[in-house]
């Protein structure tokens, strides 16, 4: 298990991903995870749970990840909250797309759930 | 303690977290099943239409792709590739049906071997 108590929110739609991700984070990590299902619902909670890092799907029915990821940029109380796209997508046009929008990190789908907590945690330079 | 001793723990902890882990997740597939069912019934109705309305290769795409994105999460790697060509047949005007079909097939042996 790594060192700090972290908190992480994940937004993604689909509910296996959501399940996976927290179960990793919480076992491996000892983190604390909260969850949302749309961009909408996952401002809302970042507003509320203030989490360290916020980690986000990019196709998302409504509100796609990179959308939401503006919209929080101009929210008061969360712009400062790393944001981190997980993405299916493996074509290097879409990967540098989603680095342009000023994300501190793009992870890919499928990940290990053991190696999860590491990766986020290597983006973003968190020293365990 | 010593340093070897609390690498040791350390190690140990990993490693029982990561046994708890694999856990888990054999029983979230477990209740994930019929979740796998519907995605690959989905498929099942594109490979089987000809010409395929453009709402089901919406659906189908939809489905390839959510698939591609979480089967090697819980271990199918190769199921994963699959998904992956799936995704590129239905982003074709004309998708190939019965390669589509050949491969949901492949992923049903795969994901659902008692089917």
């Amino acid at each position: 298990m790594l060192g700090l108590v972290r908190s992480v929110l994940i937004i993604d739609d689909e509910d296996d991903i959501r399940e996976v991700a927290s179960l990793s984070l919480e076992a491996i990590a000892g983190w604390t995870v909260h969850a949302a299902s749309s961009g909408t619902e996952g401002i809302a909670a970042a507003l509320k749970v203030q989490p360290d890092a916020i980690l986000m799907d990019v196709m998302m029915p409504g509100m796609d990840g990179p959308t939401t990821f503006k919209l929080m940029q101009q929210t008061k109380g969360i712009e400062h909250i790393p944001v981190i796209l997980l993405t299916a997508k493996v074509q290097g046009i879409d990967q540098r797309r989603f680095a342009e929008l000023g994300v501190a990190a793009v992870l890919f789908k499928p990940f290990d759930p053991l190696l999860l907590s590491e990766q986020i945690a290597k983006a973003l330079g968190w020293k365990e | 303690m010593t340093l070897t001793a609390s690498s040791s723990a350390t190690s140990e902890a990993t490693s029982k977290a990561a046994e708890k882990t694999q856990a888990l997740l054999a029983d979230l597939w477990r209740r994930n099943r019929p979740v796998i069912e519907d995605r690959l019934a989905i498929l099942d109705c594109a490979a089987a239409s000809n010409p395929m309305p453009e709402e089901l290769r919406a659906a189908a795409l939809d489905v390839a792709h959510k698939l591609s994105g979480s089967l090697g999460m819980f271990g199918f790697d190769q199921g994963t590739v699959i998904a992956r060509e799936l995704e590129q047949l239905l982003c074709a005007p004309l998708p190939d049906t019965s390669r589509i079909a050949e491969l949901t097939g492949h992923l049903r042996k795969m994901l659902l071997p008692s089917s």
